[in-house]
C-alpha cells in the first residue's frame, strides 16, 4: 500500500534547518507534486521519504509501517533522479535487472518484468545499449523503467524532466501521467515548474522556506490560494496585485476602493473585513474584461501568441506593472487607454500584514472550471 | 567554503601576470602566425625532453652496438650484435647458472618475481586504503597526508631508515625481543630480505597510487550509490558491480605505472640490501646495468647499454599492450 504519512518531519544540516516540521498525508494511488522555489527543501523532503537522508525529528510511515529506521531498499520505493543516475558501465538491460538481481529474483521473473517495462516505455530497441549511447529522452525512459521493474509502493521523481528540451518535456510529462493512470501507484513528483505541477498533479504541495504553504488540487490552489505566496507562485503570468482599502462591508461581500472611483466587489466573508482596512487585491491576468468601464489601463506593449495575447501596461498614473490576458488576436497600440473590469467572483483579497487571503463567502470557482 | 577574498586575490594575481606577458605573446603571435603558436609553448619542454631523455636513449642504443671500455664513441669499436648475443646466450633460461651472463639472468628472474609481488601487493594496499579514505572517516585529511608522506622522501633515505629498522640491533628486533621472540638478521636471510624489499617498496609508493585511485573514486557520481542503495545492492555488490568497474580506467593507469616502476626497482633496494644481498638474492636488472657500467671499474658500457635497450623494449611492449587494453575498455 502506497500511502504516506509524514508527521512533524524536521531536517537540519548542522545549524541550518531546512525543513520545519512537515505534516503531510498522501493517499494511496495519488499523484502528488511538490512545488516551490529553488532551495525550499523539495529535494530534501523527497530524499527523506526515500531514506537517502536522515531526519532530525518526526515520523514517516509508508503503508502504515514506520520506516524511519529502514534503509531505502526496505521502504519499497523507487526513485528517478534528476541526473537519471544510470549505471554507465551497464547495458540498459543490466541497469533494469540490477535491483531485481540484488533482491534475488528468478531469472525468468526478471526477464518478464524487463520485457514488460521495456514495452511500456518503448525502449525495447535499446536494451543492449549503454546509457551513453542513448539520447537524453531515452535515458529518461530507462531511468523510469528501472523504477517500474521494482514494482514499488511509491515512485519518487526529482525534477525528472529538467534536462529535456521543451518539446520532449511536454511529451514525457504526458507519458508519466499515462503511466500513473496505468499503474495506479502513488507517485511523488518534485518540480519547480508550475505548469508541470498544474497539469500532472492530483494534489499539489506548495513548499516555501521549508514549510508547507498549502496543499490541494491544482484548481483549488489556483482558485483559492491561501496566501500571497501561493497566489504569486501558481499561475503564469503571475497574479496582478493592487493596493486598496475596504469601503463597505455588506451581506454578500465587501466593496474595495482601489482608486479611480470604480469600487470592486469581492465575495469576502463580512466577518473577516472591516471598513477602512488596507488590503491587497489580486486579479489574474485572464480575469479582466476589456470594455467601456472599469480601471484605466495604459498599454505599454503586447505579446501575441496567436491564440492569446498578453497586454502589458500600468494603471493610469501608477507604476506597478499590470498584465491583461485576452484570447485571440488583440493589438492595442502603445499608449492606448483601455478600460479593464475584474470578473465578478474572481477578485482575491489579501491582508498585507500577514499575507493571508481573507476567507471567501463561496469558494471562487466558475462553472467552466468545475471538476469532480 | 573558501573565502571570496582568496579567489579574488588569485584572480588579481592572474590578471597581473597576464598583463605582463600579454604584449610579448601578442608580438610572437604576429611574428609566427596563430597556427604555429602552440608549438612555441611546447618548445621549452620539448628541448629539455630532447636533451635529457631522447638524446640519452639514442646514445644508449648506439653504445649497445659497440665494445671496449672507452667512454667516447670515437674510442669504441663497432661490434654489431655481440653484446646482445652475450646477454641472450643461454642453455636454459630458467637456470641463470647455465647462461653466459648468469648475473643478468639472475637479475631478470629476481626482477620478475619482485614485479609480480610488488604490483599485486601495492595495488591491493593502495586500493583498500583509497576505499577507506574515500569514506567519511574522522581525520581523513590527516590520514591522506600520512600515507602520501613517504612519497616525498628520497629513496636513499627510505633505504637507510628501513635498514636501521631491520638491522640486527634494529628497532624490529628490539621489539621482537620484548615479546620473547629470538632476533632475526632479516637482511641476511634470502626470504626475509626479499619480503622486506617488497614491503619497503609498497610502503614507499602506495601513497602515490592511493592518490590516483582516490581521485577516481571521488569522480564516481554520488547519486549512483544512492541509486544502488535504492536498488538494494549489498556493500559487497556495490563494490564489485559499481565501484570497481567505474574505477577501471584508474586501476589501469595505476597498473601501467606500477609495472613500469617496479621493473625499474633499484635505489631503495640497493641501499637496503647493501647492493643486492644476501649474495645476489636482491640483484635487479637496473642494478646489473649500473654494475656493468659503473661498478668496480668494469666499464662495460656496451653490455650495460644492450641490457637497458632490452629492458626498454620490454617496458615499451608492456605500455603498448596496456594502452591497447585501455582503448578497448573505453569503447
Ligand atoms: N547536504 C546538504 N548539506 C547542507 N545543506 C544542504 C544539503 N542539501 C541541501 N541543503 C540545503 O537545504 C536547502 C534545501 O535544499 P533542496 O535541495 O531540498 O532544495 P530544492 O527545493 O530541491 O531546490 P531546487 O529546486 O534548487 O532543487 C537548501 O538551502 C540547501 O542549500
Ligand atoms: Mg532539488
Amino acid at each position: 500500500m502506497g500511502n504516506l504519512k509524514l508527521t512533524n518531519v524536521t531536517k537540519a544540516f548542522g545549524a541550518l534547518t531546512v525543513l520545519h516540521g512537515i505534516d503531510l498525508t498522501i493517499d494511496d494511488g495519488k499523484f502528488v507534486v511538490f512545488v516551490g522555489p529553488s532551495g525550499c527543501g523539495k529535494s530534501t523532503l523527497l530524499r527523506i521519504i526515500a531514506g537517502l537522508e536522515d531526519i532530525s525529528a518526526g515520523g514517516i510511515e509508508i503503508g502504515g509501517r514506520d520506516v524511519v529506521q529502514l534503509s531505502p531498499a526496505e521502504r519499497k520505493i523507487a526513485m528517478v533522479f534528476q541526473s537519471y543516475a544510470l549505471y554507465p558501465h551497464m547495458s540498459v538491460r543490466k541497469n533494469l535487472a540490477f535491483g531485481l538481481e540484488n533482491l534475488k529474483f528468478k531469472r525468468g521473473e526478471i526477464d518478464t518484468r524487463i520485457a514488460e517495462a521495456a514495452r511500456m516505455l518503448a525502449i525495447e530497441p535499446y536494451l543492449e545499449r549503454k546509457p551513453r549511447q542513448l539520447s537524453g529522452g531515452q535515458r529518461q525512459r530507462v531511468a523510469i523503467g528501472r523504477a517500474i521493474v521494482r514494482n514499488p509502493d511509491i515512485f519518487l521523481f526529482d525534477e525528472p524532466l529538467s534536462n529535456l528540451d521543451a518539446a520532449l518535456r511536454v511529451q514525457t510529462r504526458a507519458e508519466i501521467t499515462r503511466l500513473h493512470r496505468q499503474l495506479k501507484t502513488t507517485m511523488i513528483y518534485v518540480t519547480h515548474d508550475q505548469v508541470e505541477a498544474m497539469t500532472m498533479a492530483d494534489e499539489i504541495v506548495v513548499l516555501n522556506g521549508g514549510r508547507i504553504e498549502q496543499v490541494g488540487t491544482p484548481l483549488e490552489l489556483f482558485d483559492n490560494p491561501r496566501n500571497l505566496f501561493v497566489a504569486g507562485f501558481l499561475g503564469s503570468p503571475r497574479m496582478n496585485m493592487l493596493k486598496g482599502k475596504v469601503m463597505a462591508v455588506g451581506e454578500a461581500g465587501v466593496t474595495i476602493d482601489v482608486g479611480y472611483g470604480a469600487p470592486l466587489a469581492a465575495s469576502i466573508d463580512p466577518a473577516a473585513a472591516k471598513p477602512g482596512q488596507a488590503v491587497l487585491v489580486g486579479i489574474r491576468p485572464a480575469h479582466f474584461a476589456v470594455g467601456d468601464e472599469g480601471l484605466p489601463f495604459v498599454v505599454q506593449y503586447h505579446e501575441s501568441l496567436g491564440t492569446e495575447t498578453y497586454v502589458y501596461g500600468t494603471l493610469e498614473g501608477r507604476d506597478e506593472q499590470i498584465i491583461v490576458h485576452q484570447t485571440g488576436h488583440f493589438a492595442p497600440r502603445s499608449g492606448d487607454l483601455l478600460r479593464i473590469m475584474p470578473l465578478s467572483g474572481r477578485v482575491h483579497v489579501f491582508d498585507p500584514d500577514n499575507g493571508l487571503a481573507l476567507p471567501q463567502t463561496v469558494s471562487q470557482r466558475s462553472d467552466a472550471y468545475e471538476h469532480a | 567554503m573558501s573565502t571570496p577574498k582568496a579567489t579574488d586575490l588569485g584572480g588579481r594575481a592572474l590578471d597581473f601576470v597576464m598583463g605582463i606577458v600579454e604584449a610579448p605573446i601578442n608580438g610572437f603571435e604576429r611574428l609566427m602566425g596563430r597556427k604555429r603558436m602552440p608549438y612555441l609553448f611546447l618548445a621549452p619542454n620539448l628541448i629539455l625532453f630532447g636533451i635529457f631523455t631522447f638524446l640519452p636513449i639514442a646514445i644508449a642504443v648506439g653504445y649497445a652496438f659497440t665494445g671496449g671500455t672507452g667512454l667516447f664513441v670515437s674510442d669504441r669499436p663497432f661490434v654489431g650484435f655481440d653484446n646482445f648475443r652475450q646477454l641472450l646466450q643461454c642453455e636454459d633460461y630458467l637456470r641463470p647458472g647455465s647462461c653466459r651472463e648468469s648475473l643478468f639472468w639472475t637479475a631478470v628472474w629476481n626482477t620478475l618475481w619482485f614485479v609480480g609481488f610488488n604490483v599485486a601487493a601495492t595495488l591491493l594496499v593502495a586500493l583498500v586504503t583509497a576505499l577507506i579514505l574515500n569514506r567519511a572517516i574522522a581525520a581523513r585529511g590527516f590520514f591522506r597526508a600520512m600515507f602520501f608522506y613517504p612519497v616525498l622522501l628520497s629513496p636513499v633515505v627510505i633505504g637507510l631508515i628501513w635498514k636501521w629498522f631491520l638491522d640486527r640491533n634494529g628497532l624490529l628486533n628490539a621489539f621482537l625481543q620484548m615479546l620473547g621472540v629470538p632476533p632475526e638478521i632479516f637482511l641476511l636471510d634470502v626470504g626475509w630480505s626479499r619480503f622486506f624489499v617488497v614491503v619497503v617498496s609498497v610502503w614507499f609508493h602506495m601513497g602515490f597510487y592511493t592518490l590516483i585511485l582516490l581521485a577516481g573514486l571521488q569522480a564516481i557520481p554520488k547519486d549512483l550509490y544512492e541509486a544502488a542503495a535504492i536498488d538494494a545492492a549489498s556493500p559487497r555488490r556495490t563494490l564489485f558491480r559499481i565501484t570497481l568497474p567505474l574505477l577501471g580506467p584508474n586501476l589501469l593507469v595505476v597498473l601501467i605505472l606500477l609495472m613500469i616502476r617496479s621493473v625499474q626497482i633499484f635505489d631503495e633496494a640497493w641501499v637496503l640490501t647493501n647492493g643486492g644481498g644476501p649474495g645476489t638474492a636482491n640483484s635487479f636488472i637496473v642494478q646489473y646495468i649500473y654494475q656493468m657500467a659503473f661498478g668496480s671499474d668494469l666499464r662495460l658500457f656496451g653490455l650495460a647499454s644492450a641490457a637497458s635497450v632490452l629492458m626498454g623494449l620490454v617496458l615499451l611492449a608492456l605500455t603498448l599492450i596496456q594502452l591497447r587494453l585501455g582503448r578497448k575498455m573505453e569503447s
